[in-house]
């Protein structure tokens, strides 16, 4: 396991992925009652997976870049906003669990970098 | 990387200054004599968008674009004993509905929940990543 691998590259990119997610489902929330509000969300885990599929480079990934599309599925209420509050909230909570699992992934590596590093357990 | 907390704050703003309106509507709900001498007339908050400066667009949280009043005519009714009755015994009184204000007051704090728990999630997930060096 070196130290800035793929495995380390692809866990800095989720976390920033997860990142993102996590203002934009804020700013949903945020425009909840906002008429003609189109809700927002990025696939980063759609654009983490294919690039991983493609067999990127570390350096590749570094580059990938992830957007905040508007997301027309779902009703839209009479004052034009299509924001299901109780979407958000389960997608908020999805998230900052995606994201305290990919900080306990990378704990777990550190730990076994500084066994092998100190020769400690 | 704090934007996150900036953007459910504006929600919480929005929604709380919503919730002043509504208040000020139901306590004029019987206001003959507003400030022009014509009965009070119910008040609406818009809300918009907010577009940051220089960050992605979409993530700039809400703003209040404006607080309107409500065009829709007062409502007629006869009381010839009131002091601002008419010649025929009607009085102009505020086109507020409680009812409906009540329900716009349940909107406004269920939001303002929400983008509480959406700032607590934030703060959350910031602490952990703290963790990572611990």
């Amino acid at each position: 396991m070196e130290l800035f691998d793929l495995t380390q590259t692809a866990l800095e990119r989720a976390l920033e992925g997860a990142a993102l997610r996590q203002r934009i489902l804020s700013s949903n929330i945020a425009n909840a009652n906002t008429p003609g509000f189109r809700r927002l969300d990025v696939d980063f885990h759609g654009a983490l997976a294919s690039a991983l599929e493609r067999d990127s480079s570390p350096s590749e990934l570094r580059e990938l870049t992830f957007s905040a599309e508007p997301d027309a599925s779902g009703p839209t209420r009479a004052d034009g906003s299509n924001v299901d509050i109780e979407r958000e909230m389960a997608a908020l909570a999805e998230n900052s669990l995606e994201y305290q699992g990919i900080i306990s992934v990378m704990r777990a590596r550190l730990r076994m970098l500084e066994a092998a590093i100190t020769g400690r357990a | 990387m704090f934007d996150a907390l900036r953007i459910s704050a504006s929600g919480m703003a929005a929604e709380r200054l919503r919730m002043d309106v509504i208040a000020e509507n139901l306590s004029n709900a019987s206001t003959t004599q507003g400030a022009n001498g014509l009965p009070y007339q119910r008040k609406e908050v818009v809300l918009r968008e907010a577009t940051p400066q220089g960050a992605e667009s979409g993530l700039g949280g809400v703003e209040v674009a404006a607080i309107v009043p409500d065009p829709s005519p007062p409502r007629r009714v006869y009381d010839p004993g009131h002091p601002d009755a008419d010649t025929q015994g009607y009085v102009l009184l505020p086109n507020v509905s409680p009812i409906v204000e009540m329900v716009d007051l349940i909107t406004a704090s269920r939001a303002y929940e929400a983008n509480v728990t959406a700032m607590n999630a934030a703060k959350q997930m910031f602490l952990r990543s703290f963790d990572i060096l611990r």
